[in-house]
This record gives C-alpha cells, structure tokens and sequence, in this order.
C-alpha cells in the first residue's frame, strides 16, 4: 500500500513544479521497430566467408519484433559510430542502426566488431568484438542479433538456441524417420536419430542436453531418452499399451506421460527418471494426454475429452488434487504449450474443420487470440523467450515448420525441405 | 605689474629729495665788527685767512660731508633697491601662489559645479527612468492580466483538453511498446519543446520500467516531434508533463 501511495506523491509533486499540463499517455503500438542493418565492412577474404549484417538482419526480422530496412533503401554505408550521420537516418525513419566489420585475422580466425546506436538519442547502445573461426561465424552472428534484440526490447533473444523436429521422408512402405536438431533459424540440420518405424514427441530435458521422445521401433510406442553429445539412448517407458507425450519437468527429475490402462483408456502419469516409479495423476475414463508442466513444476496443464471434444485443464500434482478446464471457446482445444513466464498458454483450436494456433491470457481474463490462419496449423512451442512460437504447417500438401510472433502480428515459414516436417519443439537456453 | 613699477619710483623719488636737503643745513656764513689796524688788519687777515681757512675746511667737510652722503645716499638706495627687489620678488611668488590657489579654487568650483549638474542629471535620469519602469510594470501587469484571463478563458474551453488530446494521440502513435511496457508501467517523462513543436529534451524522470521501456518512452516523444500546435497559442507549453501509465 504504501509504494503506490509514495508514487502518487511523487508524481503529484512533479505535475505540480510544471504547471500541472500533464499529458496522460495509456496507450502504445506493438508494430515493429524499425532498425537498419548496415553490410559489414570486410576485407575480401572475410567478404567471401560470411554476410553477418544479412543473418541479424534476417534473425531480427525474424523475431517479428524488427523493421528492418532494405539494403537498396540505404543511402551510406558508416562502418563506425564515427561515421554515422544520424539525421539523415533518422529522416528514413529507422529508430535503431547497427555498423560494424568483418576481419580476417589469420587463415581460420576472424573478428566481428559490432556498435549499436540509437538514432533519435544518438546513444551508444552496445559496442563488441568477437573472434571466430570460419565455422563460427554463424553463431557469432546469432549472437550480436541477440545482444542487439535485448538491448532494445529488455527479454533476451532467442536467436542462438536450437530447434528439434521430426523429419518423415519417403512413401510407405519405405518411410524413413528422422529426429533431427537445428539452429533456430533452420540452419544446421543434424539427424541425431532414424528409424523406418515412426518418431514422435521429441521433448527437451531443461538443460537442453537430451531429447525424450517416443520411437516404434519396438512396434509398440516406448519412450526413450537421448543424450545428444554421445548419442547414447536409454528406453525409460515400455508399459503394455501406449506409452506417450513425455514431457520433462522443470527440475529435470521426472517425466510426465501419457500411459493406457489394460481397457485403453489414457491417463497422464508422472515418472521418476531415477527409479522409474509411476504416479498416477489423472482418473478419467475419457483421454488424458499431451501434458506440459507449470513453471513452478507443482501442475501440469494436458488435453482431456472429459467433457466431449478435447478442451485444455491443469490440474496438481499432488494426490487429491482436482482438474481444472480452462478453455472454453471452440469445441477442440489441444495440446497445450505454456510460455517460459507462464503469462500464455499456447495451443490447437479448430475453427469450421481448420486448425489454428492460439493464444490464452493466464493473468488476466483468459483471452483467446487466434494467432495464425493456416489449415493445419498445430504442435506449437514457445521460444525460451517467449517472443516466438513455432509450429509445423502445411505449404502446398507438405509439412513445414513456421513461426508466429506470440502476439500473432508477424508470421514466418522457415524450414522446408523435401521430407514432412512435424512436430517442432524449441531448446531451451 | 603697473602698482608695482609705481611703487619702486616713489621709493627712488624720496631718496632723492633727502639728498637735496643735506647742503642747506651746512652754510650758516658768520658777519663780523669792521676796525681795522696793521695788527688788527694783520689780526684781522689771520682771522680771515683762519675763517677762509675754516670756511674751505667747512667748504671740504661739506664736500665730503656730500659726498659721503651721496655714497651713503647710493649705498641706501641700492639697499633700497636690493629690499625693493627682495620684496618685489617676494611680492611675485605671493601673487603667483595667490594665482595659482585661485586657479585651483576655480577648478574646484568649476569641478563641484560639474558634479552637481551630473548629480542632478543622473537623479533626472533615474526619476524618468521610475516612472518609466513603472509605466512598464503596470502595462505588463495589466498585459499578464490579460493573458490570464484569455488563458483562463481558453483552458476553461475546450481548447485546453482539445491540446492535450492531440499530444497524447501523437505520442502514442509513435510508441512502439517493449514486451515489458504492460499495465503496472508507470514512468515520467520531462519534455521541452520550441516554438514550432521540436522536442529539444527529454529526461524520464521516475520510472518503474526497465532500459527498454525507458528507452521506448523516450523515443517516442523524439518521434513524435515536431509536437502537435495548440488550437491556440496562449496554450502553448514550453515544458510538458507526459505520464505513461499503459491501460494493457
């Protein structure tokens, strides 16, 4: 009570000394900030190995967050804070400008010098120095977009952090299917697993170290657990029936799941990875499936048919604790995501036999917002910052994987190739 | 100069008529009985020759006695002459000391007539320059007076929050809102503008946002300048209060 109180006096008091004309401003825009990303200067064999100003470009645009300026719109090329002439930026209207260079240093090392500016204050936001080898000049780029998109927005970027999704490629009977890890962007795709049976599921343990999901290999749905460094594989859930949806709790501990009793009906359960002993959480004769655990790891939010058409609920996980439905629009709610602040919950909806993805309000009213418009938009997963979701589409009868802003106002394709792509899940940090 | 050239020939005058007396008191010429015998005469020769004697005697002292008065008349007069001079120098450095302390006594007049006519000026001056200031207060008094009452008159119309309105629609229109900028931000920005509505500063004062939202709120304002013109100019504000407080 008495922090509001002391700003209200505080406030009052400045109103005051000018006069009281107190213009009130409760309203802002979500649109894009413009920024500039100027070519990097290069000497010529650095020019040859990598075009960092188009990669944090491209992240930045990416991100949904960022107006970034066409090459073709620029009229200088400053390279240094020195050299930037602010006022005509400005008059391009771009708020934001990053300069920098590109050096060889030797055969295999070079150095990426970046400066952010902010055109209307003309302030020096950041200004480093990395050193790479060829292979990472990549990754240093993701690393100066990311710098550049936590400086101006306050949340850190994403820009530098993993995808994994399944791959299916050919046609039966000889259907290959591949668990593979990508950079965020696409970029880099390694197989780190494949089986001719089917992969689904894959889940990230919370220190983006392994991979859980489940494989068919066995025909029958067992869950296993991947370690990516050594490739060395462990089959933590091969119960009689479906053994599915593993998702890692936040301490690393447990696995929720989804596992059927001998009659079929499906139950979300949680398992111990040490000793592998089940709790039972839900009881219901309808299905129970695709849990995702709370921030605090007390709760798991999961897709139930209880009440006829799939609808989302979150129920504790300790013993007596009863489910809660949450949504309540639409007549098919599934697979629920929640956001790394648990602000939003993700998920499938269906409008007239067309699945979308959406949002829902955890703080305040539990409003939904229907974020994009594909026909078979579904499997979101939040970026660890919250900022992006990424889901698996349909482009021209192929699966591909998009990304939407989490405010639904920037919308993205970005990895297509010549398998279907399912499933995405976004590493953590 | 003249009263003292007169001066020195009465002085020399004088000398001289003492000169002329001396003669006259010298020659008393006895008479003597008339008998006459050889030794008589002879007696009476002797005596003669005796008084002729005397008589030449007398005659030379008198001579002398003229002369040494004479010297004695010169040496007075050129003592005379020499006192004359003395004085008449004397008399000299009085006269050009009494001429130099007038001379002095009428500049100092003449500087003190100055000083007064420039102290009279200067209170002339500064009395004008009273009334003159507070003509000029009263007409500022009365011309505030006035802009007081037309102001009053126009914030009590709907010009008042017609400005505000405008200002804050410009402002957030060119608010690009950070993720951290949600309901609960609370933040004070000071702006200055110039005639003509250009943003030349400004500082957030209190804020409960982050850099970014700092940032947001402070780029904002610079992109909305040049800031919106009052329905009239007696509403504009060279210093503006804009309080950021998101609904959502």
């Amino acid at each position: 009570m008495i922090k509001p109180l002391l700003c209200l006096a505080l406030f009052g008091m400045s109103a005051a000394a000018h006069g009281a004309f107190v213009v009130e401003v409760t309203r802002g825009q979500t649109e894009a900030i413009p920024i500039a990303v100027v070519p990097f200067s290069s000497t010529e064999a650095a020019a040859a190995s990598f075009d960092v100003a188009q990669l944090v470009s491209d992240d930045l645009a990416r991100s949904g967050r960022f107006n970034t300026m066409d090459r073709k719109d620029m009229i200088d090329q400053p390279h240094s804070g020195a050299s930037i002439a602010f006022d005509d930026w400005r008059r391009l209207n771009t708020d934001y400008i990053v300069v920098g260079s590109l050096q060889a240093a030797g055969a295999d090392h070079f150095s990426i010098t970046y400066e952010l500016y902010n055109v209307l204050t003309k302030q020096r936001l950041l200004g480093y120095e990395i050193n790479s080898n060829r292979p990472g000049l990549r990754s240093a780029s993701h690393q100066v977009a990311d710098m550049v998109f936590e400086k101006i927005l306050g949340i850190r970027g994403a820009f530098s952090t993993r995808i994994a999704y399944i791959s299916v490629q050919g046609h039966l009977p000889a259907k290959n299917f591949q668990l593979i890890v990508a950079d965020a962007d696409g970029e880099n795709p390694r197989v780190v697993m494949q089986s001719n049976e089917p992969l689904m599921s894959p889940s990230w343990s919370p220190d983006g170290l392994s991979l859980a999901y489940v494989s068919f290999e066995d025909r029958v749905p067992s869950v296993y657990v991947q370690t990516l460094k050594t490739g060395e594989r462990r089959r933590v859930s091969a119960h009689a029936g479906v053994n599915q949806a593993p998702a890692w709790s936040p301490d690393g501990k447990k696995l929720a799941l989804t596992l059927s009793t001998r009659d079929g009906n499906l139950d979300i359960y949680v398992m111990d990875l040490a000793t592998q002993a089940l709790t039972r959480i839900t009881d219901d004769p309808g299905i129970d499936t695709e849990p995702q655990w709370s921030k605090d790891g007390q709760s798991l939010y999961f897709t139930s048919d209880r009440a006829g058409g799939p609808q989302i609920y979150k129920v504790g996980i300790n013993p007596g604790d009863k489910p809660r439905r949450l949504t309540f629009q639409g007549s098919y709610n599934a697979r629920p995501r929640v956001s790394p602040d648990e602000s939003q919950l993700a998920f499938v909806t269906q409008e007239d036999g067309l699945y979308h993805i959406a949002t829902m309000d955890l703080r305040g009213r539990g409003d939904v917002q229907v974020l994009t418009k594909g026909h078979f938009d579904v499997s979101p997963s939040y970026a660890p910052n919250g900022a992006v979701i990424i889901y698996a589409s349909r482009d021209r009868g192929r699966g591909v994987l998009a990304m939407v802003s989490a405010d639904g106002r920037v919308q993205q394709r970005v990895v297509s190739s010549e398998g279907e792509l399912q499933e995405p899940t976004w590493a953590p940090f | 100069m003249l009263l003292h050239g007169l001066l020195a020939a009465a002085l020399v005058f004088a000398t001289l008529i003492s000169i002329n007396r001396l003669p006259l008191k010298s020659e008393p010429l006895p008479i003597d009985a008339v008998v006459i015998d050889s030794q008589v005469l002879h007696a009476a020769q002797r005596v003669l020759a005796d008084r002729a004697e005397q008589e030449a005697a007398r005659a030379r002292a008198a001579d002398e006695a003229k002369l040494a008065a004479a010297a004695e008349a010169e040496k007075a007069a050129a003592r005379d002459a020499d006192a004359q001079k003395v004085a008449a120098a004397n008399h000299t450095e009085e006269l050009e000391r009494a001429a130099e302390a007038k001379r002095a006594e009428d500049l100092k007049r003449a500087e003190a007539a100055k000083r007064a006519e420039l102290t009279k000026q200067a209170e002339e001056a500064k009395r004008a320059a009273e009334v003159k200031a507070k003509a000029e207060r009263e007409a500022e008094l009365r011309r505030q007076l006035a802009e007081e009452e037309h102001l009053s008159a126009v914030e009590a119309s709907p010009a008042r929050a017609q400005y505000i309105a405008r200002l804050s629609s410009r402002i957030q229109n060119a608010w690009i809102k950070p993720p951290s900028a949600r309901a609960g931000l609370d933040c004070i920005v000071n702006i200055t503008q110039v005639a003509g509505g250009e943003v030349t500063s400004a500082q957030v004062s209190q804020c409960n946002g982050d850099s970014a939202a700092r940032q947001s709120i402070e780029n904002a304002v610079y992109k909305a300048s040049p800031l919106p013109a009052p329905p009239d100019p007696a509403l504009f504000q060279r210093n503006l209060v804009i309080h950021f407080h998101p609904e959502e």
